[in-house]
């Protein structure tokens, strides 16, 4: 069962004195349940107003009836399947002159969710101690965890978390990381997180779907997104490069030096006839590796060839 | 954030864990949390305080010595105040009025009377009218404070990820903020009088109270919380509107410093028939308030309209009903970043 799922939704803001934008272009997402998926894309690519018309707070002028969270019609629906989604959208929006402590009860009554509960969510981001400190003391750290306490206090079957890492120091990040994937991974929880950091995605991330000029480009596993945008060469790495190179390309193979020094064979050739190439000739691999190309460079070539 | 590398507790269902909740509760622990209408409030409770000592000092019994000065004061203007009633009773004569409706009551020497006692007959109305206004504006700045607030930080949108409904969460805001306004409202009105037993305790005329004094004053006390829960929500409404307390204060200041004067030098008095301010004050004055028309010859009685308690109640209303919807349908419709 998809946990998002949204067909032909577009949305055009219409700005004063300015040009319209449109934000999305007839965007397709699916999220299947389970594990974490990543929303990818440059800005202006759409990702925190596919949320937001997710959420209810934008109106899309198509597609309105063709949403649906956790297998349920929004926004029709909305009201019905909210309790089971957690939702940080941008930056956090709470009460300055109140405790964080407090400004998660003010949502916690609204929705019944209990005292304790309050308690375990600060234990989640660390801010336990901080929590009777008031809003408008907090650091942009701080205010994100609070954030993410806040998406997660009503033990969402769906979270929704827009840029979570913002703000965050390293460890921070590192931990948010950590707890996103946990959640992802509990059996119950379907994470959906936007993120710019492209190496955080890859570390955080089952599933990927990448937005471009408010469309899909790609969407799937991870690594299926990342072998899709690979160019299919492998790394040989042998004693003598040189003289190797000269007899992959004597024997027909596209070659050039690898930025290691060692040889790349371009053209997605078998490993194992390159291996008895070269053995025939006396050069005996040490290494053959076919080059993945990490997210970055993935999401470049996707975008890149869409723009 | 080191605790979120530990292994998290196992979430607890949605059923587990959760109670009836409750939007209303929320709103209601909300606005009473709010430290800048606490500060409000604290600074009303002060102003009465301060008006019951203003009161305390300006009102006592008269003295021997009192009436004295009074009695030489009084006989100096008494010879010029005949010769003007004389005159006065003439033209009274001509428009066919009696003497004492057109002139006025004749002078006593108690008109001249540095130190006077606390009449609670006379100045029960004029009490009721002036914490009436102070709580009004209290209201306003309440209500103005209490969504423009909101706005301000956003949190109206952080709520909309719990209660998606829009017109369910403005709902709860404008019902709390109308029982808020109530209370200011009873409480303004129940200062008032505790502020006059004191002033009739400790310098009273000690005047016998006329027939159905208290059914008057009571259902203009009524009147008069009707009409602060009223202005609370146009606070509200037009701090909606503009989506900002400050901006909705100077609309306020510009409608009632400039506009309603630009309308009535336009459109002439029957502009007062739909002001504002009038209406507020036809609402709560017993028997309404009548408006005259004094660009007409002064020999006779001016041409005059009542405005009612129940007109003035309806356009105060028509009014809120007005700014309190049209923000209200924008926030359902409007797209929220």
């Amino acid at each position: 069962m998809p946990a998002v799922e949204m067909v032909g939704v577009s949305k055009t803001y219409r700005r004063r004195g300015g040009q319209p934008f449109r934000a999305l272009d007839d965007l397709h997402m699916t999220v299947q349940s389970g594990g974490v998926h990543g929303l990818l894309g440059p800005n202006g690519s759409g990702k925190t107003t596919s949320i937001r018309v997710l959420l209810g707070l934008v109106r899309p002028d198509a597609g309105a009836g063709q949403m649906r969270l956790l297998d349920r019609p929004v926004p029709a629906e909305l009201g019905g399947v909210i309790a089971d989604v957690g939702a940080l959208v941008e930056t956090p929006l709470f009460s300055p002159g109140l405790s964080g402590r407090m400004n998660l009860r003010l949502l916690a009554e609204a929705a019944g969710v209990s005292r304790a509960r309050i308690e375990e969510c600060l234990d989640l981001v660390d801010l336990r101690d901080r929590a009777g400190d008031r809003f408008k003391g907090y650091s942009l750290g701080m205010k994100q965890r609070l954030g993410i306490a806040a998406a997660l206090l009503k033990a969402p079957r769906l979270l929704i978390l827009d840029e979570p890492s913002n703000g965050l120091d390293p460890a921070g990040i590192k931990d948010v990381r950590e707890l996103v994937r946990r959640l992802g991974h509990d059996g119950r929880t379907t994470v959906l997180v936007s993120s710019h950091l492209l190496g955080e995605v890859q570390q955080m991330c089952d599933s990927v779907t990448i937005l471009a000029r408010g469309r899909q480009v790609a969407s799937g596993p991870v690594a299926q997104v990342l072998s899709r945008a690979g160019t299919g060469d492998v790394r040989v790495g042998v004693p003598d490069p040189a003289a190797a190179a000269a007899v992959l390309a004597a024997a027909g193979y596209s070659v050039s030096p690898a930025p290691d020094g060692q040889v790349l064979v371009h053209g997605s050739p078998a490993p194992g006839a390159i291996t008895r190439v070269l053995a025939e000739h006396g050069h005996y691999v040490e290494e053959l590796v076919r080059v993945t190309p990490d997210l970055e460079s993935a999401f470049l070539a996707i975008t890149g060839a869409q723009a | 954030m080191s605790a979120a590398t530990q292994q998290p507790k196992a979430p607890a269902g949605p059923e587990g864990d959760r109670r009836g909740g409750s939007l209303l509760r929320s709103e209601l622990l909300r606005f009473t949390t709010r430290r800048f209408i606490q500060v409000l409030l604290g600074l009303a409770v002060l102003g009465w305080l301060g008006a019951i000592g203003i009161g305390l000092a300006s009102f006592d019994h008269p003295t021997e010595a009192d009436y004295a000065v009074a009695q030489e004061t009084f006989e100096q203007a008494r010879e010029d105040d005949e010769q003007w009633r004389e005159e006065c009773a003439a033209q009274a004569e001509e428009a066919g009025q009696a003497v004492d409706d057109f002139c006025g009551p004749p002078m006593t020497v108690e008109d001249f009377l540095q130190v006077q006692p606390f009449d609670l007959a006379s100045n029960a109305t004029p009490g009721t009218m002036g914490f009436a206004a102070a709580a009004s504006v209290l209201a306003f700045l309440v209500g103005a404070t209490w969504i423009g607030a909101e706005w301000s930080n956003r949190s109206i949108v952080a709520l909309l990820f719990w209660v998606p409904n829009r017109l369910t969460v403005m709902g709860a805001k404008v019902v709390v903020l109308a029982l808020a306004a109530a209370v200011i409202g009873a409480a303004a009105q129940a200062a008032w009088l505790l502020m006059a037993w004191i002033l009739d305790s400790a310098a009273g005329s000690g005047r016998e109270l006329p027939d159905g004094f208290w059914d008057e004053l009571l259902a203009a006390q009524g009147r008069a919380v009707v009409l602060t829960v009223l202005i609370a929500l146009l606070g509200f409404g037009l701090a909606n509107l503009t989506r900002n307390t400050g901006a909705a204060l100077g609309v306020a200041f510009v409608y009632f410093a400039i506009l309603e004067s630009a309308l009535r030098g336009f459109v002439g008095l029957s502009a007062d028939r739909w002001s504002l301010l009038v209406n507020a004050v036809a609402l709560v004055l017993p028997g309404g308030t009548r408006i005259y028309d004094y660009s007409t010859d002064f020999a006779t009685e001016p041409p005059s309209y009542l405005v009612t308690n129940l007109h003035g109640g309806l356009v105060v209303g028509l009014y809120v009903a007005v700014v309190v919807g049209i923000g209200t349908w924008l926030f359902a419709r409007r797209d929220l970043h």
